[in-house]
């Protein structure tokens, strides 16, 4: 897939605009006035004073760091309270989609993986959740991470190597990953399950000419596509044949990084990169024929019927690093494995990825192709 | 004549009448059973628990739930013989629960209903999978991430790790306010000694300090490597990287200490977080990682094995004339689909079979899928561990993952499943006897402390 194009996205938001819209006429006189709310331009200081007169304010995320954030912004506004619902990413648009389906307004902030089509479909789509970015923010922000979502941070989902097993990559062509010997040796979350390897997942399924050509390069022969429709399909068939399918990235890295490492590969996200700290053992593969795995990206949204719009704005604004992009909030996300979604704010320790080596995710395209590609990866997964 | 005839008809209209009323009452108002079910913070009203609601359907009786308020078990199962208090079953369950030894004498002075099978007590056959690992290192990520330490794999990088948090401030308020390694002295499980010692020899307070090498059993305490693990730990108690609560604190003492927002505890072992984690403090659970069986010196690394025995869940009080409908209650209660009731709680509402999509938690092949995750905190669902139950093993190794990313399930089976490499092979068979552990539980802490007459 490759980039949208800014026309298209225009186009995209422009529809998400008029759907937001129609969604939000029917909404109760509460939704209508945190409308209201979140068109009022305020200051740090201003939104500090409104939220103390808030409740507790709910974030859903699916990722941990998020305590990091609600730990230094009840330090930097005492008075202020946050509680956080930490869920995997379909069971948060399940949980974010009920909450607004019910009005029971228990969800202010949403911060999730936007490169699945479900995200796009049940959340943004329907005005379950809003864009919001703070006015003295937004002309730092990467243009294409400002639009009717607003992605606060980048990623990748990555294919990895255990280096405790491994001195150097022993795989340089992903179709290597399909032969026997690594049987049980890949470690994958379930991609029905988390939406970053969603997100892979059904972006090589768009790719089956590079895949095609890349088995030829490495095989010199070619491709016999047997009971498969496509070059992409036969790929990820063959792959699963060696993976051991988990519930999350925690488990590959689990698996991946210990000196009883069970696994000698694995996909899982680039933050995860994160644990070498802590003294796991493995590395990203940066080089490989074709890609190496796709953009990931986080949005940081306001819940429509957040009854807590004020603390709910600010946290945004905090969690984005203040207007300098230096603030306590954004910190916790500039690990290894991670780029800024900030044009001030450079992650000094983001690895080097080529560009022409990760593949670019498009939410809209997933969403359309969603029952086909749901039903595909049912019939690998239970392979 | 005929007002005698009269008076007769009357006589036997009334007669018949009278002897038919109580057979009318019996086919409309169902038999009453009173349980005594001992009192949880967990759950939140028996009358419309989800649970006992459940089980009266099914079986058709009518259930009194009496709440017992004494915590001490067996002084209520003492009082309850020696009164004319009405209760037809007692349910057991958290720290309700008599010993065996009691149990049995209790039965002997015929205060227990024998059921048909023989048995007088139903068991509870647990709340997860029945066997494995017992004990996990929980160690503090922001603390290694604010003095930028990695995981320690060795006993001599635990030392370095420990003495870290004790003098470089790891929380950063300027104080030297660190606990690096806590502990209680409540539970094997949470002891730390034991976590220790297995990087020396493995070392099994649940088969009584004795272990298997090469076919033969070996008393551990007097092996020369338990020796060597006894000097590693008084090295650290010594330069105070052992804090000297371990020895007095209770579980709830050190689940304060642990779920306090001053961030003080470096590192604690426990059997499950959710010991001493609090279920509803993700902050505090995103914390703590779970670390691996360190390498001692010689390159042991052991995981304390533990299989967990079915506890009493409940027994019959003899004499009350409703014995058989107390069994055939009990027999329900002890079915799979009462049991995952009881266990994960409303079918549909609070969990599912699975679509088979998923991976259970244990890496097995799901069966069972939680969507709302209600043990060990306040509901309505169930009872929270209270009375018997058997689910059965392969349910428990299928449970998947609802989700959450704190759900201590998941945590727990993720540690479980890493420590696995590291259980013993072979085991003792030596039965357990609690008072040879205490007693060198006691030798061991003495001798840690260095007191007097310890040297050699």
């Amino acid at each position: 897939m490759n980039r949208i194009s800014s026309a298209v996205m225009g186009l995209v938001l422009a529809s998400a605009l008029i759907l937001t819209g129609c969604a939000s006429t029917a909404n109760t006189a509460d939704n209508m006035s945190s409308k209201e709310q979140l068109a009022e331009v305020k200051n740090e200081a201003e939104l500090y004073e409104a939220a103390l007169k808030e409740d507790t304010l709910i974030v859903y995320t699916v990722s941990t760091r998020i305590t990091k954030v609600k730990e230094a912004f009840e330090k930097a506004y005492p008075g202020l309270s946050v509680e956080v619902r930490d869920l995997r990413s379909p069971d948060l648009v399940e949980a974010v989609w009920t909450n607004y389906d019910s009005g029971s307004g228990e969800c202010d902030v949403v911060v999730c993986n936007d490169n699945s089509g479900s995200f796009y479909d049940r959340l943004v789509k329907t005005g379950a959740v809003v864009p919001y970015v703070p006015d003295d923010i937004r002309t730092n922000m990467e243009p294409d991470c400002v639009g009717d979502t607003i992605s606060f941070l980048i990623e990748a989902d990555l294919f990895f190597y255990n280096t405790e097993k491994y001195e150097a990559c022993p795989i340089s062509n992903i179709w290597e990953l399909t032969d026997p010997k690594y049987e049980g040796k890949i470690y994958v979350p379930n991609p029905l399950r988390s939406f970053s390897t969603y997100a892979l997942f059904g972006s090589i399924l768009d790719q089956s000419q590079v895949v095609e050509e890349a088995y030829t390069k490495l095989y010199g022969r070619e491709l016999n596509l047997g009971e498969y429709n496509s070059a992409s399909e036969l790929f990820l068939g063959e792959l699963s044949k060696n993976v051991v399918f988990t519930n999350s990235s925690d488990e590959v890295y689990e698996a991946l990084g210990t000196t009883e490492g069970k696994a000698d590969f694995g996909i899982m996200v680039s933050s995860k990169l994160r644990m070498q700290d802590y003294g796991y053992s493995f590395e990203a593969i940066t080089n490989l024929e074709p890609f190496c795995g796709c953009k990931s990206s986080y949005s940081v949204m306001l819940a429509s019927r957040s009854k807590n719009v004020n603390a709910a704005k600010l946290f945004i604004w905090f969690l984005l690093g203040g207007s300098d992009g230096t603030g306590e909030g954004y910190k916790p996300f500039l690990t290894k494995g991670t780029w800024s979604a900030r044009t001030d704010v450079i992650n000094e320790d983001a690895m080097y990825v080529p560009d022409n080596q990760l593949l670019i995710p498009d939410p809209l395209e997933l969403s359309a192709k969603s029952a086909q590609m749901d039903e595909f990866f049912e019939r690998i997964i239970k392979k | 004549m005929n007002g005698w005839k009269s008076r007769l008809g009357w006589l036997v209209g009334l007669v018949i009448g009278i002897c038919f009323l109580p057979g009318c009452a019996k086919e409309s108002a169902p038999l009453s059973l009173r349980l005594g079910i001992p009192y949880s913070d967990n759950v939140q009203n028996l009358e419309s628990n989800y649970y006992l609601n459940w089980i009266e359907e099914k079986s058709g009786v009518d259930i009194i739930p009496v709440e017992i308020r004494q915590t001490r078990c067996e002084e209520y199962l003492e009082n309850l013989a020696s009164s004319d208090t009405e209760i037809d079953i007692v349910l057991f369950g958290n720290s309700f629960v008599p010993s065996e030894e009691y149990l049995d004498q209790y039965h002997e002075n015929g205060y227990i209903y024998t059921a048909s099978n023989g048995d007088y007590v139903y068991r509870d056959y647990g709340d997860s999978v029945s066997s494995g690992c017992g004990q996990v290192l929980w160690i503090n990520s922001d603390y290694l991430s604010a003095l930028s330490l990695e995981i320690p794999q060795t006993t001599d990088e635990f030392e370095d790790m420990l003495r870290a948090f004790k003098e470089r401030d790891p929380n950063g308020n300027g104080l030297k306010d660190e606990i690096p390694l806590l502990g209680s002295m409540d539970e094997y499980a949470l002891n730390p000694l034991y976590y220790m010692m297995n990087a020396y020899i493995y070392c099994d307070p649940y088969h009584s300090l004795f272990s298997l090498e090469n076919g033969e059993e070996t008393f551990v305490p007097e092996t020369p490597e338990f020796a060597c693990g006894v000097e590693y730990c008084r090295k650290l108690y010594r330069d105070g990287l052992i804090d000297d609560r371990l020895f007095t604190y209770s579980t709830s003492q050190l689940t304060e200490m642990v779920n306090s927002p001053e961030n003080i505890v470096g590192a604690f072992t426990s059997d499950s977080i959710g010991e001493v984690i609090y279920q509803g403090n993700p902050e505090i659970m995103a914390k703590y990682i779970c670390v691996l069986p360190l390498k001692g010196p010689e390159g042991e690394r052991n995981t304390l094995y533990v299989s967990r025995e079915p506890s009493p869940g409940a027994v019959i009080i003899n004499g009350t004339g409703k014995e058989a409908e107390c069994e055939k209650l009990l027999d329900i209660m002890m079915s799979p689909e009462a049991s995952l009731i009881a266990r994960f709680g409303e079918p549909g509402v609070d969990w599912g079979y699975s679509d088979g999509l998923d991976v259970s938690i244990y890496g097995e092949k799901a069966k069972i899928s939680t969507i709302n995750y209600i043990w060990n905190s306040p509901q309505n669902k169930h009872l929270n561990g209270i009375g018997p139950k058997h689910v059965p093993e392969e349910l428990f190794l299928g449970v998947t993952w609802n989700g959450i990313n704190s759900d201590m399930e998941y945590i727990d089976a993720r540690a479980k499943m890493s420590y696995q490499p590291y259980l013993p092979v072979d085991r003792s068979s030596r039965v357990y006897d609690e008072k040879i552990v205490k007693e060198y539980e006691q030798e061991w802490i003495s001798l840690i402390k260095g007191e007097e007459g310890t040297d050699e």
